[in-house]
This record gives structure tokens, sequence and C-alpha cells, in this order.
């Protein structure tokens, strides 16, 4: 039995007025219920354009997108039941507190009652009684984070959804997207920040210049990624052994210390070191950056 | 729908406020010095018939301004009235969706499921109640104070130019509104619905002594406006029906226009 895609986009093209240029460019993306979709591009490169088209914010110029399986333009009302959204510039009455602001969307979306927004408010420490416009930007995008989960949807939309809240916020704001992605909603969202994405996305998509670069498994690239290991044995480095193990490349050795590189898995390295007396191991974090600045930099076919 | 209405009248809720307080003051001011002005009537009217026939025009169109029916003509009901609620009207026409729409709060409402359409018509319908509700006042003010002041006027007349006065502003309102739904500046929308507003007014005025401008007087709003014939009772109703063919015209082409654009 084939899932049916939460969201698939299908040839989205955007030119904005008569610009000769395409906002974005024949964009094709498929993603399932229960997945954590990134997407990654420089400024300018289309992923609010695209966030906007699908939100219906947007006429697309051509190509069509579904979600849930209802078309972004046609069935754009009744997808809205069933979709959070965040935008990047989130934007609020500064009048009204938090407590009017949640109520007026609440009253909209047609969700019944207040009590999942007052939970989430407490988890969030969101103050709901201060007027809109003298919170900071952090406060107010706690404010944006719960109305667009208020009413559990089961697709979330999200322009960058972290910008400005602090970390201990940030790390609750992953807790609840974990919880979302357990009940199946679908997230896609774009981010600036790679160690966010590489922690609660399952795939990423890169756009550039309108048009998708690349897309991934998040777990293929931890598994392509290179990782740095500081080995220090208790007695000469067994370079000919740790040269044979595939993926592997000796950075630099002194005496009884070895850094080596690694790509791939990690079974081959440890069957070595399981044969010799190991004083030390230490292993840098793996850093997805430079793979996106690669892709953000570089025109790259789509893999 | 109703949570759109709701939420936008109690934003606006001072703004009802002052806007009721300010017609009460204007109307009651220029009302209550009546009993003066009918003591030297007849002076005051034969100076008056010298004036040249524009500067008539321009103040309603009769040089009856003493007798009660013309009082309540030149000092409410041709022009303080039209340009107290107009001001209102294309105030609210020209912010009601624009201002939504450049504070980029109008994605936190059509991110919820509520169609275009229903996000117009519910602006729009807040912006009914809030000039109803001004106009209510006016109407109001204008009845206890003729009373107060011994103006004897027909009350149904009184209500019907009130009536006609908030159709004739309506339709600038709506004017207003399409220009910000298809996506125009506030500034430009304002611009042009005070053009066909102010500009009816000055065109209709010449209009009685310049023979060319009667043709284009006939296709603005303010043409069909005759307050002085409603008070008297002699008004063609039909008339009425430029106001309303103005106000829905322009609500479907705001929708037309509003239904499948970009929003910026």
């Amino acid at each position: 039995m084939t899932i049916q895609a939460a969201i698939k986009i299908e040839a989205l093209t955007k030119r904005y007025g008569a610009s000769t240029k395409l906002a974005l460019d024949d964009l094709s993306v498929s993603i399932n219920p229960g997945e954590v979709y990134g997407f990654l591009g420089p400024n300018g490169a289309g992923k609010s354009t695209t966030i906007r088209l699908l939100m219906n914010f947007l006429q697309p110029t051509r190509g069509t997108a579904k979600i849930l399986g209802y078309d972004i333009v046609k069935d754009s009302v009744a997808i809205k039941q069933s979709v959070g959204y965040l935008a990047g510039d989130f934007s609020v009455y500064p009048k009204m507190n938090g407590k009017q602001y949640l109520q007026y969307l609440n009253e909209l979306q047609g969700s019944g009652g207040m009590s999942y927004v007052n939970a989430l408010a407490k988890r969030l420490n969101a103050d709901l009684d201060k007027p809109l416009g003298e919170l900071s930007r952090g406060n107010r995008q706690k404010i944006g984070i719960i109305q667009a989960l208020m009413h559990q949807p089961k697709v979330l939309i999200l322009d960058e959804p972290t910008s400005g809240l602090d970390p201990l916020m940030q790390e609750e704001f992953y807790k609840l997207i974990n919880e979302a992605k357990q009940l199946g909603t679908a997230v896609f969202m774009s981010s600036h920040i790679l160690s966010e994405v590489q922690r609660i996305c399952s795939r990423v998509g890169i756009v550039r210049e309108g048009k998708l670069v690349g897309e991934r498994v998040i777990a293929d690239l931890v598994s392509e990624a290179a990782q740095t290991f500081n080995i220090t044995f208790a007695d000469t480095v067994p370079l000919s052994e740790l040269k044979r193990i595939k993926g592997v490349k000796i950075q630099n050795s002194h005496g009884s210390t070895v850094t080596i590189h690694m790509k791939g898995k990690l079974s081959g390295l440890f069957a070595v070191l399981a044969k010799h007396d190991v004083s030390a191991i230490a292993a840098r974090n793996l850093d997805l950056e430079e793979m996106f600045i690669h892709f953000y930099q570089n025109k790259g076919a789509r893999q | 729908m109703k949570a759109v209405i709701k939420w936008t009248l109690w934003q606006r809720r001072f703004n009802i406020v002052w806007w009721s307080i300010a017609s009460f003051f204007l109307i009651f001011i220029n009302m209550i010095f009546y009993p003066s002005f009918k003591d030297q009537a007849v002076q005051l009217q034969k100076s008056f018939e010298n004036l040249p026939q524009t500067t008539v025009q321009f103040i309603g169109g009769s040089t009856d301004f003493f007798s009660p029916i013309g009082f309540l003509n030149s000092q409410i009901f041709f022009f303080m009235l039209p340009l107290l609620l107009g001001v209102l009207a294309i105030g609210l026409g020209s912010s009601l969706l624009a201002r939504e729409e450049q504070n980029k709060t109008i994605e936190s409402l059509l991110a919820r499921p509520i169609s275009r359409a229903r996000l117009l018509l519910s602006k729009a319908t807040a912006g009914f109640v809030i000039l109803g509700t001004v106009t209510l006042i006016s109407l109001i003010t204008t009845l206890v104070t003729s009373r107060v002041v011994n103006i004897q006027v027909s009350m149904v007349n009184i209500v019907l130019a009130t009536i006609a006065c908030f159709l004739l502003v309506l339709s600038f309102g709506a004017i207003a509104f399409l220009f910000t739904a298809t996506g125009r500046v506030r500034g430009s929308s304002i611009g042009i619905a005070t053009a066909v507003g102010l500009g009816g007014y000055i065109i209709n005025s010449l209009a009685g002594t310049v023979n060319w401008l009667k043709v284009p007087s006939k296709l603005l709003p303010f043409h069909y406006y005759q307050p002085e014939a409603i008070l008297r009772g002699t008004y063609e109703w039909s008339n009425i029906l430029f106001f309303l063919v103005i106000t829905l015209g322009s609500g479907i082409l705001a929708w037309l226009s509003f239904r499948r654009r970009d929003i910026r």
C-alpha cells in the first residue's frame, strides 16, 4: 500500500509580475506523514516563496501542489483546517495581548477551547497578558509557535521557526516537533540553523536561485559525512592496518597518536582498535555545514 | 466570519467613540444657533439672495438658508454631514483590509480556514457597522437638536436624508475598499475615493453654471444626492439606485480582484 504524501509539490513555478527571473523554478518535492523536511538555502533562494505558495498567499505561475490530497489553490480553505503555519516575519496586532490574539485565531480556526493553547503557553513560558507590541522578538515568536500548533494540525509549515528563541525554548520547540512527528504530523520547515536541521529533520532539500539543487536523507548524510577521530595507542600506531579500512584517510600521525578522517560505517575501525591497546579516543562532532555550503555556492545537479 | 467582525470592531472601538463624539459636537454646534439666525432671517435672506449663482451652488443650490428646511440643508445635509461621514467612510474603506496587508497580519487570518471572499465580506461588514453607528449618532443628534431649537421639519424626512447621506458616503468607502482590494497602496485608494467624493461635490456645484459639466456631473454620486428635495419630500428615490450600484459594483469587483491575487 502506498502512503499518500502529506505534501506533494509538482513542478511548482513562480514568477513575480513582469520579472524575467523565476522566483521558483520547477520545484518538485514530496513529504510523507510523520516526516520532518528541512528546506534550506541562502537568502532569496525561494524558500519563503515556496512556503507562501503552499499557503496560497501567492498564486503559482505553473505547476501544482497538494496538501493531504487537496489542491493548494482550489481547496485552500479545506487545507487550512489541518495546517499550522508560522511566517518568517511573524506579525501581530501590537495592541492585543497574547490571550486576545490567540483567542481570535482560535475562533477563526473553530478548534474549540483554549486548554491546549494554555498548555502550550505554559510549556513555552509565554506571557499571554502583555500587549504583543511590548514583547521581545523571542517572546513574540513563542506566540507564533503556539498559534501554529494550537489546533494540533496534520501538517506544519514553518518559516525559520526558532529565530529569536533562547536555547531552552529551542529545546522545548524541538520536543514539540518531535511529539507532533510521533503523531504523524508532516513538517515542512525552512531554517538557516544547520545543527537544528541535522537534529530534527529526517530529510533536507536545498534550494538555490529558485531551483532544488539537492535533496538528501539526513541519516545518509550522517553516514556519508566524514568524522574525525584522535586516537592514542599504548604503543605504536598500526598505520598499515588503519589505512586498509574502507573510508579512512590518515590526517597525521605522531608517535603513538593518530588523527584520522573517516567516512561511512565505523565497524571496520573498531575491529582494528579492538586488536590493539588504545589509551584514548576522541571524536569530533559531525559538521554538515561544509556540505551545505558546497550546495549553496556551487551549481550542483539534483542528487 | 463573526470572529473577524467582532475583533475588527474591538480593535476600532476607540475610533467609533471618538467619531461619535465628534459628529455629535459638530452637528450640535451647527444647529444650536438656529434661533439667532431665525430672528434675523428676513434681513439675512435678502443679503444671501444677491449671492452669485456659483456660490449658491457650492452651499446647497438654494438661496433658502433660514427656513427650517433651508437651514438643515445648508448647515448639515448638503456639506457637513457628507464631509464628516465621507472622511470616515474613505478612511475605513482604505484601511480595513489594506492595514492588515501592510502590517502582514493578513497572513495569520488567511492561514485559518476562512476564504478570501469571507474575509473581504467580514471586513466590509465591520466597516458598514462602524459607519452605521456614527451615522446613527449623527441622526439622533440632528433629530434631538432640531426639536430643542424648534426646527419644524418632518422627522421622517430627516431620517430619509440621513439614510441618503449614508448611502452616498458608503459608495465613497466602497470605491476606496475596491482599490485596496486590488492591491493598491492606501494612499492611492484614499486619493481616488476622495477625488470621486470631493470632485463630485465640486463638479456638481459648478454644473449649475457651467454647461459642459452637466454631463460629467451625472457620472458622479454627488449629483444624485439632493438633501433639500428629500427634506421637502420631493426627491426622486430612484436616484438612490446609483449609490447602490456603485457600492455593490465596487464590492463585486473587489472580490473578483482579491480572490486570486498575490498577497504582498
